[in-house]
Formats: C-alpha cells, sequence, structure tokens
C-alpha cells in the first residue's frame, strides 16, 4: 500500500502528469463545440472565448491547416473521435508495420546497450516502451480489423447509395490487403535473433506476436472472404438496377420496339415456355354406387334458402299462409311505388307532395299506408342519402287536449337544391 | 404421389411455386427425384416442372412445343411483353420512393403505408404513378394516389409478382416470379442486341 501510493506520488511529479491531466479536461469542458467541430469539419470560433481559442491551439487540439481556413480539429483529435465512436466515415486504418518494426529494433538495441551498462533504471525504461509498442503494433491491427468487421457486419451501412458502398468495399479489400502485406514484413526469425537468450524478450517478441498475428490473420482471411461475397451481392443488385433503368429507357424511347417472335422459333428459348394454367373440374356424378353414401351427405348438408321451409308450411296450413305471401307481394310493390316516388323527388325541381303523387300517378293505396312508408322510407335511408333530402310533415292537431298530430301529408324535395343546380 | 395432388394442381393451375408463396412446397420441388415423378405424371399433358436459371421459382412448361403450345405461348408472351415496361417502371418506382439501393428482388417486403406516405410526398413520383396506374396493364380510372396505388398492387399480385400475406392487411412480399421476369429482360436485351449496355460510356464522354 505504501509502495503503490509512493509510486502514484513520483507519477504525479511528472510534469506530464500535470500536463496531459490539463488537455484532456480542455477536451472535456469543451465537448460540445469540439463534436460540432467533428461533425462539421471546421469549428466554430465564435463559439469558443478568446483565451479557450488560444489554450485549445497551444493544447494542440485545435489548429488552422492553412491561413486561408477556419480552425478545425488536429487529425489525431478526429482520429480520437471516429476510434471511440466507431464511425466508419472518418475511422483511419494503420497499417504501417515497417515503422513499427523500426522502432521495435532500435528500442531492443537501447535496452541490451542499457543492460551491458548495468543501468537497471534505464533497462526497466525501455523494456516499458518496448512492451508498449510491441502492444500498440498488434492493437493497432486489432483497431484495424475491428473497424472491417463493424463496417461489414452493417453493411456499409455508413454511405447511402449502392455506388458508394461499392467503393468502399474497394477501399477496405485494400486496406486489408495493406496489412496481410504489412504481416509479411515480420520476420520471426529476426526477431528470434533479437531477442537472443533472454527469455522475457523472448516471450514478447516471439511467442505473444506470433500469437496475435497468427489470430489476426485468421480473422482479416475471414473479413476477406465475407467481403467478397458482400461485393457480389452489392454487384449482382447493381447490375440488376442498371439493367431494369437501361430496358425501361430503352423500351420508352422506342415505343414500337418489336420483340422477336420466340414462342414460334424453332428452338424456342427456355425463359419464355411457360404451360398455360388448366383447371380440373369434376362434377358430381351417380354411377358408383359406393359414392352414393358420402354425396347424399353432402346434399343434405347442402344449406336451404328460408323459403324453401316456408313452401311445406303452405301445404299444411294453406290458405294462412297464401295471404301470407300475398302480403308479402303487396309490400314490395308499395316499396317499389314509394322508391319510384322518390325518383321522382330528384328529378323534380320543386318538393313534391306525396298525396298528389298517389292520385297522380292513380295509385291505389290507402293514402295513410302510403304517407306511412314514405316516411319509413326516408327514415330508413342511410345517414348521408337523407341529408340530401328535405322532409316536411303537414300536419294538424288531433283535438286540443292533447299532442296527437295527424299528417295529412308529406312534402319531400332535394336539400339545398340551389347548390346542386350551380354545380351542374 | 396422393399427398401431391394440391401442389400438382396448384401448378397445373399455371402458379409458380418460390420460397415466399409456399416454402414447403418450394423445397419439395428441389427433390430431383420427387420431380422425375411428377414429370412422369405430367407427361400425357405435355407438361414438366420448369425453374428459373437461378433456381429460385418452380412452374410447369411445355414439354412438345407443338402448334397447340406455341398458341399459348404467343398470347402469353405478348401480353407478358405488354406489361414489360410497366412492370419495369413500377420496380423503379417502388425502389426510388422507399430509397432502396438495389433494384426488387424475391423476399423484399413492401408495406403499402410507407410507398403511398413517400409518392404522396413527391410531385415527381405522384406523376409517375398516375401515369403508370393509367396503362391498360393497371387500368386505374382513378385520380386519388391511394387508389391508384392499391390498383396497381392488386394488379401485380393478380399477375403473381407479389404475395399478399394477410388478406386484409396492406403489406406485399415480391414472389420468385420477378427472377423470372428479369432473366426475361436480360434474354431479351442479349438476344435482340439491345445498346443499352453501352449507355455509361456514352455518359462518360460527356
Amino acid at each position: 500500500m505504501n509502495q503503490a501510493s509512493k509510486s502514484n506520488n513520483t507519477l504525479q511529479s511528472n510534469p506530464l502528469f500535470e500536463l496531459g491531466k490539463e488537455r484532456l479536461e480542455l477536451i472535456g469542458k469543451h465537448a460540445d463545440a469540439l463534436m460540432q467541430g467533428y461533425l462539421q469539419g471546421h469549428v466554430d470560433e465564435a463559439a469558443f472565448t478568446v483565451q479557450a481559442l488560444d489554450k485549445l491551439i497551444n493544447g494542440r487540439i485545435l489548429w488552422r491547416p492553412d491561413e486561408q481556413q477556419p480552425l478545425a480539429l488536429r487529425p489525431n483529435v478526429n482520429d480520437l473521435i471516429a476510434s471511440l465512436t466507431q464511425d466508419e466515415r472518418k475511422r483511419q486504418i494503420n497499417s504501417d508495420v515497417g515503422e513499427h518494426l523500426d522502432q521495435i529494433h532500435t528500442r531492443v538495441q537501447s535496452l541490451q546497450a542499457a543492460r551491458q551498462k548495468g543501468d537497471y533504471a534505464a533497462t526497466e525504461h525501455h523494456m516499458q516502451l518496448l512492451t508498449e509498442r510491441v502492444y500498440d503494433m498488434t492493437g493497432q491491427f486489432g483497431d484495424a480489423i475491428e473497424s472491417l468487421w463493424h463496417r461489414l457486419n452493417t453493411e456499409f451501412g455508413f454511405v447511402s447509395s449502392l455506388d458508394d458502398k461499392i467503393l468502399e468495399i474497394e477501399l477496405a479489400q485494400r486496406q486489408l490487403r495493406r496489412i496481410l502485406d504489412g504481416f509479411s514484413i515480420i520476420n520471426f526469425d529476426d526477431l528470434i535473433q533479437l531477442a537472443g537468450s533472454d527469455g522475457a524478450l523472448r516471450k514478447l517478441l516471439v511467442s505473444q506476436l506470433q500469437a496475435r498475428i497468427s489470430e489476426h490473420s485468421g480473422s482479416l482471411l475471414e473479413v476477406q472472404k465475407r467481403l467478397v461475397l458482400l461485393m457480389a451481392r452489392f454487384r449482382h443488385q447493381q447490375d440488376r438496377a442498371l439493367l431494369i433503368n437501361r430496358m425501361s429507357a430503352f423500351l420508352r424511347q422506342h415505343p414500337n420496339f418489336q420483340v422477336g417472335d420466340y414462342p414460334n422459333r424453332s428452338q424456342v428459348p427456355a425463359v419464355v415456355n411457360q404451360a398455360h394454367g388448366i383447371k380440373a373440374q369434376a362434377f358430381v356424378a351417380l354411377d358408383r354406387a359406393q359414392d352414393g353414401y358420402a354425396l347424399a351427405e353432402l346434399a343434405r348438408a347442402v344449406p336451404r334458402e328460408p323459403e324453401q321451409g316456408s313452401q311445406s308450411e303452405t301445404q299444411t296450413e294453406g290458405f294462412a299462409v297464401a295471404v301470407q305471401s300475398l302480403v308479402a307481394t303487396e309490400q314490395k310493390q308499395l316499396a317499389k311505388d314509394v322508391e319510384d316516388f322518390f325518383i321522382r323527388v330528384i328529378e323534380s325541381p320543386e318538393p313534391l307532395s306525396g298525396v298528389d303523387y298517389l292520385a297522380e300517378q292513380e295509385l291505389t293505396w290507402d293514402p295513410e299506408i302510403w304517407l306511412f312508408q314514405v316516411v319509413a322510407e326516408y327514415e330508413g335511408l342511410p345517414q348521408q342519402s337523407k341529408q340530401s333530402f328535405m322532409l316536411e310533415k303537414e300536419r294538424t292537431p288531433k283535438s286540443r287536449f292533447n299532442q296527437l298530430y295527424i299528417i295529412k301529408d308529406v312534402k319531400v324535395g332535394m336539400r339545398f337544391f340551389g347548390d346542386f343546380q350551380a354545380v351542374g | 404421389m396422393i399427398e401431391h395432388g394440391p401442389l400438382l394442381e396448384r401448378l397445373l393451375e399455371g402458379e409458380f411455386i418460390c420460397t415466399v408463396t409456399d416454402e414447403h412446397s418450394f423445397h419439395k420441388l428441389q427433390n430431383e427425384a420427387l420431380v422425375e415423378e411428377f414429370n412422369h405424371f405430367l407427361r400425357p399433358l405435355n407438361r414438366r416442372v420448369a425453374k428459373s436459371e437461378d433456381s429460385s421459382v418452380y412452374f410447369l412448361a411445355y414439354c412438345d412445343l407443338n402448334q397447340n403450345a406455341r398458341h399459348h405461348l404467343s398470347g402469353q408472351f405478348a401480353s407478358t411483353v405488354q406489361s414489360l415496361l410497366p412492370m419495369l417502371e413500377w420496380m423503379q418506382l417502388v425502389q426510388e420512393a422507399l430509397g432502396r439501393d438495389g433494384a426488387l428482388s424475391a423476399g423484399d417486403t413492401i408495406k403499402l403505408q410507407d410507398f403511398e406516405s413517400k409518392v404522396v410526398d413527391n410531385q415527381s413520383l405522384m406523376q409517375r404513378l398516375a401515369h403508370l396506374a393509367a396503362d391498360k396493364v393497371f387500368k386505374s380510372s382513378s385520380d386519388k394516389a391511394d387508389m391508384q396505388i392499391k390498383q396497381v398492387f392488386k394488379r401485380i399480385k393478380e399477375l403473381g409478382y407479389l404475395h399478399q400475406p394477410h388478406k386484409d392487411r396492406l403489406f406485399y412480399i415480391v414472389t420468385g416470379k420477378i427472377e423470372h421476369l428479369i432473366e426475361l429482360v436480360r434474354f431479351i436485351k442479349d438476344e435482340e442486341n439491345l445498346p443499352i449496355d453501352d449507355v455509361p460510356e456514352q455518359e462518360a464522354m460527356f
């Protein structure tokens, strides 16, 4: 515990500690404006005070790429945000292996020199930097591969058009190629020699690195395979869309274009050979005794119309039912006459009187029944149609002592007649 | 064979069987031995089981291209050719309205409501829809976009290019028959040596 706090103290006394912390805080403090700058490609200077701008520029967070250009995020800050947010539009893939290997070589040489001198602290320091460098390298590949997977799994959804997606796949394929090329530069024989008999170095530079690289290679090969498949699919889609667009454009431009008479060629192309549909119909047949029962069942199951039922009643009850059916027929005739009346109303420019119409048409209905039917028909109309008609009852009180009225006549006309005429 | 009666009947009626319209039957038809049996049965009816080049849809074709078969083929081909441009325009319209990357293909779903809201938002799509709906293949006399859309989709469903899983829901799936149509388009292009492959080069020149 004591030792840990002591090492904490020594770390905190490192001047880098304060500076780094201050700058990280600076980023956090201006997160809103910086993110806007990230998305827009440049920052809005008005969003900061002069002091804040100075700090951000001195802090190597913002810069001015060119005197004419507005302030923007430094590339490293852009990369940081892209990597944190998995923003594939801006994420960089760094596949430069050679640089890493050079640094590793130099680091190992410094380490061995320090060790020969017996400088324990310097040896420690170089070992730490070397370890970081190796992990940086594999981590970078890991990030690159992760980015490739991410793009693949989202099917390059960060660009919208198919053409752009195909370009993005081509780019990803080139990046992948470069990473694989980078792997081939790593010569493990060299590294084994470099590590010599030092167990820790051997572990770091040979066994661990080898395991990571072979894992990454496996992953990359899988990405490569999937990219090829996705590319084939996109190309197929693109091809189809082009075919459709061009064919329809062609047909529009050549309305009289005649397609060959493929069906009557000696060799009919398979694509037009398509048999016409035939319906296999079958009917009731009584020529097989064993079907009799099943057919009878079916016949019994046929739903009967209610009228057929009343027919059998006719036979048993005779007279009463005959009157009933007579009434039904009369009722139908009445309804029809009322309907004709309404049709006349529609044609007539003025409201018509029900009683007058009855007389005029020499219909034999009792006026009371007639009026009743007219009112019933009006009331029975659907709401919408009802609104088109206007029904006025002409009524007189039966007596002074109660509220009973007798309807003497009804006048039916079209509502808003003037409007209708205007429209017509 | 008895158990395959309903499937045979549907094929005989002229249905196209794909994974969208009937996945179970589609898998049955992938069995070559069974197709062999079907063909044996269908032989007297002058029919055999055929499939599209990409094997995405099965249907019946004639065995013998006799006079009668050719007569039917001519009629059918003429009506397919007549509906070709409207179908292609419909595919373009759907693709553009729904903002899809690629052309429509079997298995794509189309919600009529989505389609309608996109079309109504855009004057040029509206005009194209109206033009398309008035075509003699679709015969819509309505001037309302929703009615035109309903009519167009109804007709395309009748033609077998769309499948509607629920009768009362306006939601369609593109069937494998569309692949067959695309194959026909490609065939016509190659067979008639249509100069439509040169278009990009011409564009590049400008």
